[in-house]
């Protein structure tokens, strides 16, 4: 063979495995995120500043680091109530009642404060605070504006939450719970100073 | 001039394979720029492979610094780990984005980076650094830290039977 084809050759074969070397490992992990469920967290502030906060999590992720997080209530992925404040309430009886009963309106309370609604609807709980109180007090200044709550929590993840004992909630199995449930909206909180926002969805960026 | 053309051809190659090594794990990136009269700005790149190299040689010295950051980063480094490992699975993902009136801070992947972007009125920061070095630093502080203790128990094991011996 001619000497500088060899050379050519061996050049070329050289900047082929540079050019592996150099390529990044990035693809090998792109299809992680297709499929994946995220969590998402908005607030938006009302005030002057105009504050946005947007956090988004894979639940998958949260799920491996939870568990390496050992502080205070939290080990294992895992967060440990003070049962001194349950007050003699057992929570696994109530939720077994939820469970078990059919789907309806469980608590209705207006009163001149608050609305509560607290109701079961296709194995999905629905929690509602209507804060009339807030509106009154924020009339007598500029703005007036009721403070709204919802929550939609599917009830395996209740489940899941609580499966881990009676003074610990389990985060790591309702997170995966909330996983296998596919996309959700949370928690909706909207007042005078804050709207926020927090829902489950297979996209890596918030609306 | 065949002779020299076969040196050249080789030192190229080596130096094409040099380059590939150092630049394999990318680069660390850091831009910190202060608006103010008089303010620092500073700019600078490293082959993240240096941090790795760096951290081996660190643990030749005879302070054993990477021990000692080690056993600082101790409750840290599960959660480092942990994080840097999944953070591999989402190359191209935003994770945290706050805006106020005076800054703008933005925490995401990209290409397989982490990039950390501070938009201040007074300064403006960004910190660019493969996920992957991230999880070598994890691992070999984590590494280094069981050689701390590994090590510490040897010699705990030393005293007690020296002790036991002169008894």
């Amino acid at each position: 063979m001619n000497l500088s084809i060899r050379g050519f050759l061996k050049a070329a074969a050289l900047f082929a495995l540079a050019a592996c070397a150099l390529a990044p490992a990035a693809s090998l992990a792109q299809a992680a995120t297709d499929t994946d469920q995220w969590i998402h967290i908005r607030v938006t502030s009302k005030d002057a500043k105009g504050e946005v906060v947007r956090i988004n999590v894979p639940i998958e992720m949260a799920a491996k680091v939870l568990p390496a997080v050992n502080k205070d209530r939290l080990h294992d992925g895992k967060v440990r109530i003070d049962s001194a404040h349950m007050e003699d309430v057992d929570l696994h009886a109530i939720l077994d009642a939820v469970r078990t009963a059919k789907d309806g309106e469980y608590v209705t309370v207006q009163s001149n404060e608050n609305n509560v609604r607290v109701s079961k609807s296709n194995g999905v709980l629905y929690i509602n605070v209507t804060d009339k109180e807030h509106a009154k007090k924020g009339a007598k200044g500029s703005e007036a504006a009721e403070s709204k709550v919802e929550i939609k929590v599917p009830m395996k993840v209740v489940d899941a939450l609580f499966s881990a004992g009676k003074d610990e909630l389990d985060l790591v199995a309702a997170l995966h719970a909330l996983s296998a449930h596919g996309d959700t909206e949370l928690i909706t909180v909207k007042d005078a100073e804050n709207d926020i926002h927090i829902w489950i969805d297979s996209k890596n960026a918030a609306e | 001039m065949l002779v020299l053309a076969k040196v050249a051809l080789g030192l190229g190659a080596t130096l094409a394979m040099t380059t590939a090594y150092v630049f394999h794990e990318g680069v660390i990136r850091v831009d910190v720029d202060e608006h103010h009269q008089g303010g620092s700005h500073v700019h600078f790149w490293v082959p993240a492979t240096t941090v790795s190299a760096g951290m081996r040689l660190a643990r030749l010295a005879p302070q054993h610094p990477l021990e000692q950051a080690a056993e600082q980063a101790k409750p840290y480094l599960p959660v480092l780990r942990t994080m840097a490992k999944e953070l591999q699975k989402y190359p191209n993902a935003e994770f945290i984005d706050v805006t106020d009136e005076e800054q703008h801070v933005h925490i995401a992947t990209m290409n397989g980076k982490l990039r950390i972007d501070v938009l201040g009125e007074d300064e403006t920061v960004h910190v660019q650094v493969p996920v992957e070095t991230l999880m070598d630093v994890a691992d070999q502080l984590e590494d280094a830290g069981q050689n701390a203790r590994a090590e510490d128990w040897h010699a705990r094991h030393a005293k007690h039977s020296v002790a036991f011996a002169s008894e």
